[in-house]
C-alpha cells in the first residue's frame, strides 16, 4: 500500500495535475488579493462571479447559452494553445502564435467577404497563410539564429498593422468593424450540424468545438505515435543530439512552426467564420488570443489532452470576468489571472521537484 | 526637421534606457524578455505620479517621476529575479508572463483609479498633460526633454560601470562563466539579482519617456506596443555594448520618429504611403536587422542558463 | 612539536540520496610535499575536494589547518584558509584577459574602480619568481592551454595561496608540457607551498608525488610513500584487482581501403584559421587506425567534417569507394558509418528520451521499426532494445524504459557502443570512447573496438589518452594544428617520441 502511494506522488501525469492545481488555486487567490486591495465590499462576488462564469445566470436555459458562447471562443483558444505546444515541443517558445492568429482572422474575413469562398476554401487559405508566417520564425530561426521570440514579436505587430489595411477593403461604411458575415459572406459561415440546438439555439455554436478537441487528439496521436513526433521531441530534447542521428533538424523546426502557424490561423477561422464577432481595423493591440494560449498550453502540463481542459479554463475565467461588476472592477482582472497562471507555471518545474523529493524522503521513512 | 531630431533623440532616449537595461541583465546571465512588461509599469508609476503632481515645480516632478518608474521598475523586476534566480524557472516564460501581466495589472489598477474618482469612466487612460510640460524646455523651437539628459547621463555611467569598475568585471563574468566567478568567490545570485534589478530601473524609466514622448495621455490597455522587443532588438544589434547600443538606438529612433513626424515632410507625404505602413517600420527594421546581426552574435555565453550552485 | 600538516580531512563521511560519496575518509597533507589523491572516476575525489572547499557540507568528520579544527562553509573560507585548485576544467572567463582572470574576485580598487596597474605588476612579478610565462594583456580564447594552465597557477598565487591543489592537471598537456609542470610544482614545494595533486595516472604520480592516499568507491583504502611502492601496487589499490595493462590483439593484416580521406581542409569556429588543414589518411578493413594529439588541435572538427556535423572546405572523403564528401549524416550513418561522439551528453544521448528510445536513435526510420504510414512500431523497438541490452550488458534501473539520464555514464557509453555496432557498420568513428569512465569499462571498451577490427571492419580512433594511443591502435597519426605531422607504428615509437610530434617539435617531411 505505502509503495503505492509512493509512486504516486512520483508520477508524472499525478505531479503535472497537482502543479497545474496550484498554479490555478494561487492565481486565484492572487487575483482576489488584487479584488481586495481595490474593493473589498465586493471582492467576494467578484472573484465568485469568475469562477462561476455562465452559471451566475440562474436559468438553466440562459447559461446553456452562455456556454455555447465560452465553447465558441474555448476552439481557437485551444487551437492556440496547441500551436504554442507544438512547437514548443522542438524547443520554441511561439509567441508567434498571436499574429499567426492575427493572420489567420485577416485571410480568412477577406475571402470570405471579398471573394465569397465558401468556409471550408476561407479556412484552408487562412491555414496556409498562418503557416507561411510561421515558416518565416522558423527560417530566421534556423538559419540566421534569429531568437524566434523576438521575430515572433516583430511579426505579430506586423500582421496587426497589415491585416488592418487589408480589412479596411471590407469593412462597414460607417464603422471601423468588417461586414457581418452572416449577412454579406453566407458561404463562409460555419456549419453548425445542429449543435447550436444543444445549447439553446445558440447559433455561434458550430463544428468548430468538436473540431478542435478532434485536433488535439491528433496532435497528440502525432507527437506520441509517429515517427514525426519521435524526431520533434529529439529535437526539442537535444538539437545537438537529433542532428547528431541525422535528423534534419533545420527542417524540422521550420515545418513545426509551420504547422504550429496553421493551427493558429485555423484556431481564428473557427472564431471568426462563427460570426461571433467582427474585425475592428481600427484595432491598435495584437488580439490576446494568442498569448492566452500560451498560458492553457503550460497549464495543460504541454499535454494536448491536458490543454483541452486547460483552454477551457483560461476562457472559462476570461468570459467570466465580463460579468464583474464594472463599476468596481475592470474585465482585465481575468487577464490579470490568467498572466498570473502562465508565471506560476515557471515554476512547474520546481514544484515537481519538490514533490518528488517529498516523495522519495517519504517512502525512505517507510 | 527639428521635429525628427526632436523625436528621433526622444525615441533613441527610450532604446537606449531600455536596452541598457537589456544589457546588464544578460550580462548578468539572465535574458529578460520581460522589458515590455517593466516599462508599462514604470510608465505606470510615472504616469500617476504626474498626473497628481501637476502644479508643484517642475524640478519636483522630473525627479519624483523619475524617482517612482524606477521604483516600479525596480520592483516588478524583482518577480524575474525571484522567479529566474531562485526557483531556475524558464526565463522564456516568465518574461512572457511578465509582459501580459503588466499590461493586465496596469490596466486594472488605472481603470480602478479612475472608476474611484468617477464611477462612470471605465477607461485605462491616464492624463498627465500639465505635468509634462515641466519636462521639457523650448530651445528656439526644438523641444529639449530632460529625460534625454537623464538617457545620456545614464549612457555613460553604464558604460564606466560595465568596463571600469569591480562590480561591472563581477557582472560579466557571472554571465560568461558563472561557475568561474563562484570559484572565487563572487555570489552569482547576488550579481544576477543585480544585474536584473537595474535592468528593472532602466527598463521603468524608459516606460516612462516612452508614453510622454509623444503623447499626453496614455491608454494602458495597449502596453508599450513591442517597444520593449524592438530595445532587445536595438541590444543585439549593439551587440551587448553600451556605446554600439546608442548608436543602434539613434537608428531605430530615427525610424519610429519617422512615423510621428512623416507628414511634415513634402516628399514622404507625396509618396503617397498609409500611415500604418509608417508605424509598421520599426518592427520590419529591427526583423531586417537581427537577420543580419544574429548569426555571429556576441551574446553572454551563459545567459538564459539557470545556475545551480550544486551542478559545477 | 609543532604540526607537520598542512592541512587535514579527517574521517569525512559525505552522503547523497541513494549514494555514500565519501566514506570516512582520511587525507593528511604534509607541509611542502606533493601528495597524490589517486582513484577511478566516481571514486570520490571531486566531492571530497567540494568538502574541502565548503560546496558541500559532510555528515561526519572534521577538517583541520595546522592541527587546528576550521569550519569551511564556501570556497570563500577555503580562501582564507590559503587553499587553491586548479580545476580540470579552467574556469577561466574566455572574454577576459589573463590579468582580468587573475584579480577577478580579489580586485584591487579604490572607490569601486578597479586598479590594473598594481595588479599588473605583482602578476609579472609572480611569473618571473615561478617561472610562469604569461602575457598579462592576452585574451583567454587565443592563448594555448598551456598559458591557460598558468593564468590558473598565477591566480592561487597571485592570493598568496599556501595549498594548492591540481585536479587532473595533465590532461590537456603534451608529454613535454607535462614535464615543465612537474618541474614548476616541484619549483613551487621548494618555496614552501604545499600541493594535492590529483590524478589518475599513475607514471605521472611515481614520478613527482612524495606521498598517495587511495579512493575506491568513496572509501579510503590507504596512504603510501612513493619510495616504498611500485605502480602494479598503487594500480591494485586504485581498481581492487590486478589490472592487465595490455589490450590483447592477434596480428592481423590489414584488407582493402574502407576509408579514404584525401586533401581535407575543414573551417574554425572560433578563428579565421582552417582547423583542419590538408587532411588525408586511409582505413583499411581490419585496422584500428588512431588520430592522436593534444585537444585542440583540430581532431573535433575533424571528425565533425567526416561524419558531416559540419561542412568542409575542400577536399573529398570517400566511403567504400563512395564518395561521401557532401552525403548528409543521414546519408554516411546509413551507408556503413558509425560514430561514437566525443561528447555522449550533447551528441550521443537524448538524456531525456528513455533507454530504448534512445538505442534506435539511428535506426527509428527503417522499416523495422517505422511503419508505411509513419507510425512507430513501438513492439519493434521494444524487443530490438531488449536484446541489446542484453547483449552488451547494458545496466539499467527499469531496462528499456529507465530514462537514459538517470543511468552510469559508462553504461550510458555502452548503450551508444552498442547502438552504433550492432548497425554493422564498414566503418566506426570512435572519438574518445573512453573519456571519464572506470578501468571495468575501460577494459571492455577497449575489447569491443579491438573485436570490430578482427571482424574485418575499419576502426578510427581519436583520442587524447597516451596509454591508450599507444596500446588499442595498429597505426597512430599525430594531429597538429590542424595537420597530421606524423605516422608512427605504436609497436615501435615511445612516449617522448609521440610527444615531439603532439607539440609539433618533429614532424614528417612530406
Amino acid at each position: 500500500m505505502k509503495k503505492e502511494k509512493r509512486s504516486f506522488l512520483q508520477n508524472n501525469v499525478v505531479q503535472s495535475l497537482l502543479a497545474s492545481l496550484i498554479c490555478i488555486v494561487l492565481g486565484l487567490f492572487i487575483g482576489f488579493i488584487v479584488l481586495l486591495f481595490i474593493n473589498p465590499s465586493g471582492a467576494v462576488d467578484a472573484i465568485l462571479t469568475i469562477i462561476k462564469n455562465f452559471m451566475v445566470f440562474p436559468n438553466g436555459n440562459i447559461a446553456l447559452k452562455y456556454l455555447g458562447n465560452t465553447l465558441v471562443k474555448t476552439a481557437p483558444l485551444l487551437m492556440c494553445a496547441l500551436s504554442v505546444l507544438f512547437s514548443y515541443k522542438v524547443g520554441l517558445f511561439n509567441i508567434g502564435a498571436a499574429g499567426q492568429y492575427v493572420i489567420g482572422a485577416g485571410v480568412a474575413v477577406y475571402a470570405a467577404l471579398a471573394w465569397q469562398l465558401p468556409w471550408w476554401l476561407c479556412a484552408l487559405l487562412a491555414m496556409a497563410a498562418g503557416a507561411a508566417l510561421g515558416a518565416v520564425s522558423g527560417l530566421l530561426k534556423s538559419y540566421f539564429n534569429v531568437n524566434e521570440v523576438i521575430s515572433g514579436i516583430m511579426l505579430n505587430w506586423i500582421s496587426l498593422y497589415s491585416m488592418n489595411m487589408l480589412l479596411v477593403k471590407v469593412k462597414e461604411d460607417t464603422s471601423p468593424y468588417t461586414k457581418q458575415i452572416a449577412i454579406h459572406g453566407k458561404a463562409a459561415l460555419l456549419p453548425s450540424l445542429g449543435l447550436d440546438k444543444l445549447f439553446y439555439n445558440n447559433k455561434y455554436v458550430t463544428i468548430a468545438v468538436p473540431l478542435a478537441v478532434l485536433i488535439a487528439v491528433l496532435v497528440w496521436v502525432v507527437l506520441e505515435k509517429t515517427k514525426f513526433g519521435y524526431e520533434l521531441k529529439a529535437t526539442g530534447m537535444n538539437k545537438n543530439a537529433a542532428k547528431y542521428s541525422g535528423m534534419a533538424e533545420k527542417r524540422n523546426i521550420i515545418v513545426t512552426l509551420m504547422i504550429g502557424g496553421a493551427l493558429a490561423a485555423l484556431g481564428a477561422t473557427m472564431f471568426y467564420l462563427s460570426g461571433y464577432e467582427q474585425w475592428a481595423t481600427s484595432q491598435s493591440s495584437v488580439p490576446g488570443m494568442g498569448f492566452n494560449g500560451i498560458a492553457a498550453a503550460f497549464l495543460g502540463g504541454l499535454n494536448p489532452i491536458g490543454t483541452i481542459f486547460a483552454s477551457f479554463f483560461i476562457q472559462h475565467i476570461t468570459e467570466g470576468g465580463a460579468y464583474v461588476d464594472k463599476t468596481m472592477y475592470s474585465s482585465q482582472i481575468s487577464d490579470l489571472i490568467s498572466s498570473l497562471i502562465i508565471y506560476l507555471c515557471g515554476f512547474v518545474l520546481f514544484m515537481k521537484h519538490v514533490m518528488s523529493k517529498h516523495a522519495a524522503k517519504k517512502g525512505g521513512k517507510e | 526637421m527639428t521635429l525628427l531630431l526632436q523625436y528621433t533623440l526622444l525615441y533613441a532616449s527610450v532604446l537606449i534606457l531600455v536596452a541598457l537595461g537589456g544589457c546588464f541583465s544578460e550580462r548578468s546571465g539572465v535574458i529578460n524578455l520581460g522589458l515590455e512588461g517593466i516599462m508599462v509599469m514604470g510608465a505606470l508609476g510615472g504616469a500617476l505620479t504626474m498626473k497628481y503632481m501637476a502644479g508643484l515645480p517642475g524640478i519636483v516632478i522630473v525627479l519624483t517621476t523619475i524617482l517612482i518608474s524606477a521604483l516600479f521598475g525596480l520592483i516588478y523586476s524583482l518577480l524575474l529575479a525571484v522567479a529566474c534566480i531562485n526557483f531556475k524557472a524558464d526565463q522564456t516564460i516568465v518574461g512572457t508572463a511578465l509582459n501580459l501581466l503588466g499590461t493586465a495589472l496596469a490596466t486594472v489598477i488605472v481603470k480602478a483609479v479612475n472608476t474611484a474618482a468617477n464611477p462612470d469612466d471605465v477607461s485605462s487612460n491616464v492624463q498627465y498633460i500639465a505635468a509634462k510640460k515641466s519636462l521639457i524646455v523650448n530651445i528656439g523651437g526644438f523641444e529639449f526633454n530632460w529625460f534625454m539628459l537623464l538617457a545620456f547621463v545614464l549612457l555613460i555611467t553604464a558604460y564606466v560601470l560595465l568596463y571600469k569598475t569591480r562590480f561591472g568585471l563581477r557582472l560579466m563574468a557571472c554571465g560568461e562563466h558563472p561557475q568561474a566567478a563562484d570559484s572565487v568567490g563572487i555570489n552569482v545570485y547576488k550579481m544576477r539579482y543585480a544585474g536584473v534589478m537595474i535592468s528593472g530601473v532602466l527598463g521603468g524609466l524608459g516606460g516612462i519617456v516612452y508614453i510622454t514622448a509623444g503623447v499626453s495621455e496614455w491608454k494602458f490597455e495597449n502596453g508599450v506596443a513591442g517597444f520593449g522587443f524592438l530595445a532587445l532588438a536595438v541590444m543585439i544589434f549593439g551587440q551587448w555594448k553600451p556605446l554600439r547600443i546608442a548608436l543602434a538606438a539613434l537608428l531605430f529612433g530615427m525610424f519610429r520618429a519617422l512615423s510621428n513626424v512623416y507628414s511634415g515632410f513634402d516628399f514622404l507625404t507625396a509618396l503617397n504611403i498609409p500611415s500604418t505602413v509608417y508605424n509598421m517600420m520599426p518592427y520590419i527594421i529591427s526583423l531586417l536587422v537581427l537577420t543580419f546581426t544574429s548569426k555571429n552574435s556576441k551574446a553572454p555565453k551563459a545567459e538564459g542558463i539557470p545556475y545551480d550552485k550544486g551542478q559545477r | 612539536m609543532e604540526n607537520p600538516y598542512a592541512i587535514e580531512m579527517l574521517n569525512i563521511t559525505k552522503v547523497f540520496p541513494g549514494i555514500v560519496a565519501n566514506d570516512d575518509i582520511t587525507l593528511q597533507l604534509k607541509k611542502g610535499e606533493i601528495h597524490a589523491l589517486l582513484g577511478e572516476n566516481g571514486a570520490g575525489k571531486s566531492t571530497l575536494m567540494s568538502v574541502l572547499f565548503g560546496l558541500y557540507q559532510p555528515e561526519k568528520g572534521v577538517i583541520k589547518k595546522d592541527g587546528k579544527e576550521v569550519k569551511v562553509n564556501n570556497p570563500n573560507d577555503a580562501n582564507e584558509l590559503g587553499i587553491g585548485m586548479v580545476h580540470q576544467h579552467f574556469k577561466l572567463v574566455e572574454c577576459f584577459s589573463v590579468l582580468d582572470n587573475i584579480i577577478l574576485g580579489v580586485e584591487p580598487c579604490k572607490h569601486g574602480f578597479l586598479q590594473k596597474n598594481a595588479a599588473r605588476k605583482k602578476v609579472l612579478e609572480l611569473s618571473e619568481k615561478y617561472g610562469l610565462q604569461v602575457n598579462p594583456d592576452a585574451i583567454i580564447e587565443d592563448i594555448t592551454v598551456g598559458m591557460q594552465q598558468r593564468t590558473e597557477i598565477l591566480k592561487m598565487l597571485y592570493r598568496d595561496n599556501e595549498i594548492l591543489i591540481f585536479d587532473e592537471p595533465t590532461a590537456v598537456l603534451t608529454p613535454q608540457e607535462i614535464e615543465e609542470l612537474m618541474k614548476i610544482m616541484k619549483n613551487l614545494v621548494a618555496e614552501g607551498k604545499s600541493i594535492l595533486f590529483i590524478s589518475h595516472k599513475l607514471n605521472e604520480i611515481m614520478s613527482v608525488a612524495d606521498r598517495c592516499t587511495v579512493l575506491r568507491k568513496g572509501k579510503y583504502v590507504g596512504t603510501v610513500e612513493i619510495k616504498d611502492t611500485t605502480k602494479e601496487e598503487l594500480s591494485r589499490m586504485m581498481v581492487g584487482r590486478d589490472v592487465d595493462f595490455v589490450v590483447q590483439k592477434e596480428e592481423k593484416t590489414p584488407g582493402e581501403v574502407i576509408f579514404d580521406v584525401e586533401n581535407l581542409s575543414v573551417g574554425s569556429k572560433t578563428s579565421k584559421k582552417d582547423a583542419v588543414k590538408n587532411v588525408s589518411f586511409r582505413v583499411r578493413a581490419g585496422e584500428i587506425v588512431c588520430i592522436a594529439g593534444i585537444d585542440g588541435n583540430g581532431q573535433t572538427e575533424l571528425v565533425y567534417g567526416l561524419t558531416g556535423l559540419e561542412p568542409v572546405k575542400s577536399g573529398k572523403i570517400a566511403l567504400c569507394g563512395k564518395d561521401i564528401t557532401k552525403a548528409s549524416i543521414r546519408k554516411r550513418n546509413t551507408s556503413g558509418m558509425s560514430h561514437i561522439p566525443e561528447d555522449r551528453h550533447k551528441h550521443g544521448l537524448v538524456l531525456d528520451y528513455t533507454l530504448e528510445d534512445n538505442i534506435v536513435l539511428q535506426r527509428y526510420f527503417e522499416p523495422e521499426f517505422t511503419g508505411k504510414t509513419g507510425f512507430l512500431k513501438r513492439g519493434n523497438i521494444r524487443a530490438y532494445a531488449e536484446r541489446l541490452i542484453e547483449q552488451y550488458d547494458v545496466r539499467s534501473g527499469q531496462g528499456p524504459v529507465t530514462l537514459a539520464r538517470s543511468m552510469s555514464g559508462g553504461n550510458q557509453q555502452k548503450a551508444i557502443i552498442a547502438r552504433e555496432i550492432d548497425k554493422d557498420p564498414q566503418l566506426l568513428v570512435a572519438v574518445q570512447p573512453t573519456r571519464g569512465l572506470d578501468v571495468g569499462a575501460i577494459e571492455y571498451i577497449h575489447r569491443q573496438l579491438v573485436a570490430q577490427r578482427d571482424a574485418g571492419r575499419g576502426v578510427l580512433l581519436v583520442s587524447l589518452e597516451l596509454e591508450e594511443v599507444l596500446s588499442v591502435p595498429d597505426r597512430i597519426l599525430v594531429m597538429y594544428e590542424g595537420e597530421i605531422v606524423g605516422e608512427l607504428d605504436p609497436k615501435t615509437t615511445t612516449a617522448e617520441e609521440l610527444g615531439l610530434y603532439m607539440s609539433g617539435a618533429k614532424r614528417e617531411e612530406k
